[in-house]
């Protein structure tokens, strides 16, 4: 069944940047180590089931905890644990497990899985979805029997299945679903729904994809509670926030999860996790990553094992002479990489290589611009635009700061229907108090898409970020919204 | 370019140079761009900047300059550079003492400012008047982006009041390159409706001559009203002096057997209102290319259409109707929208971003608004044109339209 589009307002179409990862899918080599953190994604850290110079083998569980809101984590390749101790991974202090790999490919497989997945009963398959850590997915995650989620099974209404690809860079779902894979998505998403038989399905695709949609929509045609709907691949339809009122139509719980209101927001990848993890009974050991932006000799997907360090997956990919950023899964909100000796978790989607803009450009500001992006219409990428002349992509302000001229663009694509210059001529001017709130503050999904289309360059979003932290030291909270939520007595006790 | 790249970072370096260092950032800035980059998410931004934007208002404005040389001679490029010079220098003085960048609004400012203007205007007035309009349109509220009023029209306003005869009755034939003044001054277009229909009826349905109405004269504004008079029997044309507003009333009129042509005038033609063949401030004339120049700046999404659409619109329907039942004080609609400076004022003074309101009703409210306004000041005070004065008295309703707006796009919900 194909759905009907919603739109949401403002939001911004990024086309034809250089660098967009092709269809193409390599395998990296098992690194020689891996690191394991212990918090990945949203849950809790999970405690250490292994001690150091413990043999472990691919897909073994070496950190599980069943009382927290976690998922158990993975070692992700055969060889022997050399130490567990603290990093500072994604700038909080993360307990990890370190894994000398010993070079082969084998992986153990999870207990009790079956091809004939019908036959197993529900509390079997909400076993093997958790210990594959497959429910650590998102930002809500996979409810369980085992706390994998604040919210239970029974309170699911929705689930929403995403592949919009509206980042600038993402995963092709196009190459997620290829082959074999459709069809494995199709049965992950039935086994999903024998976990979850209260929820309805929604499949939320590129718009543009037609032929993904007609397929994805044939492969699970007679089940009424599923539909497949394409949403134009405007950033950022692939948040929870604008999916969840895009698809549903429903209110968002400002300041709380898309779990609160009993819906369920995963990607492909998550899906094609729970088939993995049910009928070939294996662990999330393995991510498919992008390796996106111009700084690649070629932009592909790469399909790494966990934990493999950075500098491991994109070795030999990256062009020599160029001075590069690395970033993580998003140009826009995504956090700089560093150090490339630190791993890829299992919620990393793409490694993008961005070129440094460092250098001056002779008359920028009066040049024609034929790959020059803009949210205006002043630059000639507007009629030039397309798949041979692809748009630049580095890290050059391309001006200085300069005071709001009001110039309207923040509010036109604010996909929450904020007014951000609003909101930072307050913060600016240290007033902190109920007129932040009343102008919606709390709203902000921090895209940063304000940020990107700014012509005085103001930093719309950290300004955003900023006051609501202090409004939070004030006093003044995000205010409750006014229906019921769910999973939150669960919340409670997890602190 | 090495050189001058070379020479920018020596200048840098000098310690006596330091006060001048808004002059070298900017001429750095403006030569080679910035080499700033992001230092947080997102780490790609739009290549958009202030200068790329306001570089784009000049440029819509570059036919109309160009137009305003080809009509009143290359003294209009002498009063360009005069009000960029002086207004530069006030713009560089208020960067050095504040220790800030300069900033690119002036760009404009010096700009639009000299294409409001007469073309006869003594360069020691655009002077004064841009000096003005900066600092007290502008920087004295902090500069750009803090100003409440546009600088051009400060300037402008300011020397309309100290400087009236200049302002008021100096307008240049075009193609009259001539610069004695008092031999080749004539009015605009308002001026001349406003005086002839004055001095005596407006679209009458029958003309009677008495012998003792010495100079009768009479204005037809369309053909229809020309058609309506000359159909009545009743009509006596002989000795009265007839003026037609348009071609068309025009035409009408000098088919008519009973009208004398020496007795005929026509006052002027809407062909040449749009063109720019009728006298008037420096850039206003040439309306075609501020339609062309407004529209492209629109379509760039550097303003926005909401205001010139309320505002034009407000003007045709107030004309419109107001024309019907007082023509001798309110002239016609689409003579108003081609005429004196609304078509400038619309496109490029009232959708000043930072001087109009910033929310969508707001916009609409401030263009209605100054529409009504400039109606009413042209229609029954003793200025002829009105553009300036509206959009300075909304500029100062502009924080109070938008905190309304907010008020109640922002109450809270009925409980």
């Amino acid at each position: 069944m194909i759905a009907k589009n919603r739109a949401f307002p403002g939001g911004y179409r990024f086309k034809h940047f250089q660098g967009r990862p092709q269809d193409k899918l390599i395998k990296a080599a098992i690194p020689a180590m891996v690191t394991i953190p212990l918090m990945q994604g949203f849950g809790d850290e999970v405690a250490a089931v292994v001690g150091a110079d413990d043999k472990v083998a691919a897909g073994q569980t070496i950190g599980r905890d069943d009382e927290s809101i976690s998922s158990p984590v993975h070692s992700s390749v055969n060889g022997k644990v050399v130490n567990i101790g603290k990093i500072d991974y994604l700038g909080n202090e993360t307990t990890a497990i370190t894994i000398e790999s010993d070079g082969t490919e084998g992986w153990q497989s999870l207990e009790g899985c079956s091809a004939a997945w019908d036959n197993l009963s529900i509390e079997q398959i909400e076993k093997l979805v958790y210990l594959s850590g497959a429910s650590g997915a998102g930002r809500d995650g996979i409810p369980t029997g085992f706390n994998s989620s604040i919210i239970s099974p029974d309170e699911v209404e929705n689930v929403i299945i995403h592949g919009v690809e509206s980042e600038m860079f993402a995963v092709s779902s196009g190459l997620l679903l290829k082959d074999d894979n459709l069809s494995h998505f199709a049965e992950g998403t039935k086994i999903l729904r024998k976990m979850l038989p209260h929820a309805a399905f929604s499949i939320a695709l590129n718009s543009e994809c037609k032929s993904l949609i007609t397929d994805v929509s044939g492969a699970l045609a007679d089940n009424d509670w599923c539909d497949v709907r394409g949403l134009e691949p405007r950033y950022p339809a692939d948040y929870d926030e604008v999916l969840v009122s895009a698809v549903l139509g429903r209110e968002f719980p400002v300041g709380h999860l898309a779990a609160n209101i009993g819906v369920i927001v995963l990607d492909i990848q998550a899906v094609l996790a729970v088939y993995d993890a049910v009928v070939a009974g294996k662990a999330v050991i393995e991510r498919t990553i992008a390796l996106a932006g111009p700084g690649f000799k070629e932009n592909l997907h790469i399909s790494a094992r966990v934990g493999s360090p950075v500098q491991h997956i994109i070795d030999g990919m990256v062009k020599q002479d160029a001075d590069l950023r690395f970033l993580r899964n998003s140009c826009l909100t995504g956090e700089a990489l560093s150090d490339l000796s630190m791993p890829a978790d299992r919620t990393c989607g793409a490694i993008i290589a961005v070129v440094e803009g460092n250098n001056r450009e002779m008359f920028a500001f009066v040049r024609p611009g034929p790959r020059k992006d803009s949210y205006s219409r002043t630059f000639l990428s507007l009629l030039f635009g397309s798949e041979k002349i692809t748009k630049l992509c580095e890290t050059n302000l391309r001006g200085e700061e300069r005071p709001c001229i009001s110039c309207n663009y923040c509010v036109e694509v604010c996909p929450v229907s904020l007014m951000p210059h609003l909101l930072f001529r307050h913060v600016e001017r240290e007033i902190i108090d109920e007129k932040l709130l009343k102008y919606g503050i709390y709203d902000c999904i921090e895209c940063n898409l304000c940020t990107y289309v700014c012509p005085s360059k103001i930093t719309l979003g950290q300004w955003i970020k900023d006051g609501k932290a202090k409004l939070i030291d004030e006093g003044l909270p995000c205010p409750q919204p006014k229906f019921a939520l769910k999973g939150l007595e669960e919340d409670e006790d997890a602190k | 370019m090495k050189v001058i790249r070379s020479l920018l970072d020596k200048l840098y370096e000098v310690p006596g140079l330091q006060r001048y260092k808004p002059i070298i950032g900017a001429a750095d800035a403006i030569l080679y761009g910035t080499n700033e980059t992001t230092h947080a998410a997102p780490h790609v931004v739009d290549n958009i900047d202030i200068k790329r934007y306001m570089s784009f208002v000049i440029l819509a404005l570059l036919p109309a300059v160009a137009a305003s040389v080809y009509f009143f001679g290359f003294r209009v490029i002498a009063i360009i550079m005069v009000s960029y010079m002086a207004g530069g220098a006030v713009e560089v003085i208020f960067a050095m003492v504040g220790k800030h960048d300069i900033h690119e609004g002036f760009l404009i400012t010096g700009l639009i400012f000299p294409l409001v203007l007469p073309p006869t205007c003594p360069l020691w007035v655009v002077a004064i008047g841009v000096v003005f309009g900066t600092m007290f349109g502008k920087e004295m509220f902090g500069g750009t982006g803090r100003n409440i009023f546009n600088p051009a029209l400060v300037g402008r306003l300011f020397i309309t009041i100290a400087f009236p005869a200049i302002m008021s009755a100096n307008w240049q034939q075009p193609f009259d390159y001539s610069l004695e003044t008092d031999a080749t001054t004539v009015a605009t277009p308002l001026g001349k409706y406003k005086s002839t229909a004055m001095a005596g009826e407006v679209n009458p349905t029958v003309v009677e001559f008495k012998e003792d109405e010495a100079n009768k004269q009479v204005l037809f504004t369309s053909a229809a009203a020309v058609e309506k008079c000359t159909l009545n029997p009743e009509s006596k044309f002989d000795g009265v002096k007839i003026y037609c507003v348009g071609n068309g009333a025009y035409k009408k009129a000098a088919k008519h057997k009973r009208i004398e042509e020496s007795n005929l005038t026509r006052l002027f033609s809407y062909g040449d209102l749009l063109v720019g063949k009728e006298p008037g401030s420096m850039g206003e004339t040439c309306r075609i290319v501020i339609i062309l120049g407004g529209i492209f700046l629109m379509f760039a999404k550097v303003s926005n259409w909401r205001i010139p659409v309320s505002y034009l619109g407000t003007v045709f329907v107030l004309a419109l109707v107001g024309h019907r039942f007082l023509p001798q004080d309110i002239a016609p609609p689409v003579f108003q929208i081609f005429a004196g400076g609304l078509m400038f004022g619309a496109m490029f003074m009232a959708t000043d971003p930072i001087t109009s309101p910033f929310t969508k009703a707001g916009k609409y409210c401030f263009g209605v608004s100054c529409g009504v306004l400039t109606v009413l000041i042209r229609s029954f005070t003793g200025y002829v044109e009105g553009v300036m004065f509206s959009i300075v008295i909304m500029n100062a309703f502009t924080p109070l339209i938008d905190q309304i707006v907010l008020m109640f796009k922002y109450r809270p919900a009925k409980t």
